[in-house]
């Protein structure tokens, strides 16, 4: 009953390349766009992630901007800086960052993880639906492929990283105390 | 607290039951309506996955049907399964390897984001095309709330049985 599991010494390692690909493909994301508008009458348009969000803005609906703002572009940005944080403390050997503070940042990073994935399920629907030949029309752009893969290899990186290896500096000292007593 | 436990237990079977139910109209029944100048579009709920399948985006689409369809619906198949065969003792082997694949498919299953994407979606159209919201979406919003509240009944289970998955994972 009482037997655990060893730490992966992988799980660090695996973590960060993968958290590393995933910047890498935050520019083509950001930059790219994500989906292609034509209505009858319009002039035809690209529509990035953030001019999907000032679009809204525009619309006179601030609080939908401010949703798919934080789902999309606060969200990813906050689980890397958080993923990187994370890593730093569990790749130095005498880290004195609080392992108790750090475990709550990796388990609110758990769990605005699939957030992201707002927008990808938007682009899915509106190509699906508005398909009306030259009257209305949506189609899916390179950019919702890079976006979709930040998500999945955010999420990966989280999944992959094992929140016990912040525990180990502290277990260690602890037995260097016991020892000493 | 073993009677709390036994109503949490049948809380989450109810609920997971219920939304097991519900995945049949809600993959099923008219999604939403679209209408723009006297042309009508019903879609269903896997049209998602094809939109960005006819575009040459398989990969992509094979992911939003995964996260959005396939594994809610596992989820909850499992959530039943595990409930059902917690109480026998022949079948706790494979009581623990459900509830291991159960925390498994949770993590990608992602019902409420795509609730939420639709709901963007339909103010993102404006006035471009006329929405009406089918009963599928209903049904599937109610699935993902009854998935939400099975996952957190099934979550709140008393400590022996967690103590038991967190042993069936130290044997994998």
């Amino acid at each position: 009953m009482s037997e655990t599991v060893a730490i992966s010494p992988g799980s660090t390692p695996q973590s960060a390349a993968l958290a590393t690909a995933a910047v890498v493909m935050l520019f083509p994301a950001y930059a790219l766009p994500v989906m292609h508008l034509g209505i009858l009458g319009q002039t035809a348009s690209d529509t990035t992630i953030l001019s999907g969000i000032v679009q809204l803005w525009r619309q006179g609906l601030g609080g939908l901007a401010a949703i798919v703002f934080t789902a999309s572009f606060l969200v990813p940005l906050l689980k890397l800086g958080g993923l990187g944080w994370l890593l730093l403390a569990a790749s130095r050997k005498k880290s004195k960052a609080n392992p108790r503070r750090l475990t709550r940042v990796y388990a609110a990073i758990d769990f605005i993880g699939r957030w992201s994935m707002l927008d990808v399920f938007l682009v899915a629907f509106l190509s699906g639906a508005v398909r009306f030949g030259k009257l209305a029309s949506v189609h899916p752009r390179p950019g919702a492929v890079a976006f979709g893969g930040v998500v999945v290899l955010t999420m990966l990186a989280t999944h992959q990283f094992d929140p016990r290896v912040l525990w180990a500096e502290a277990r260690r000292s602890d037995a260097n105390n016991a020892v000493k007593i | 607290m073993a009677e709390r436990g036994r109503l949490g237990r049948q809380a989450a079977l109810a609920f997971a039951l219920a939304g097991l139910i519900l995945a049949i109209p809600a993959a099923l029944l008219p999604f939403v309506t679209l209408g723009k100048f006297g042309r009508e579009r019903t879609t269903i709920l896997t049209d998602s996955f094809q939109g960005f399948w006819a575009h040459g985006f398989e990969s992509l689409g094979i992911w939003v049907l995964l996260c959005g369809v396939l594994a809610p619906i596992g989820l909850l198949t499992l959530l039943v399964a595990v409930l059902s065969t917690d109480r026998h003792p022949a079948l706790q082997n494979l009581n623990r390897q459900l509830r291991r694949w159960a925390h498994g498919v949770e993590y990608w299953a992602m019902p409420e984001v795509q609730v939420l994407g639709v709901m963007v979606a339909f103010f993102k159209l404006g006035d471009v095309v006329q929405v009406f919201v089918g009963p599928g979406l209903w049904c599937y919003g109610a699935m993902s709330l009854f998935t939400l509240l099975a996952w957190r009944r099934f979550n709140l289970q008393p400590r022996q049985e967690r103590v038991a998955l967190l042993s069936g994972r130290a044997s994998s």
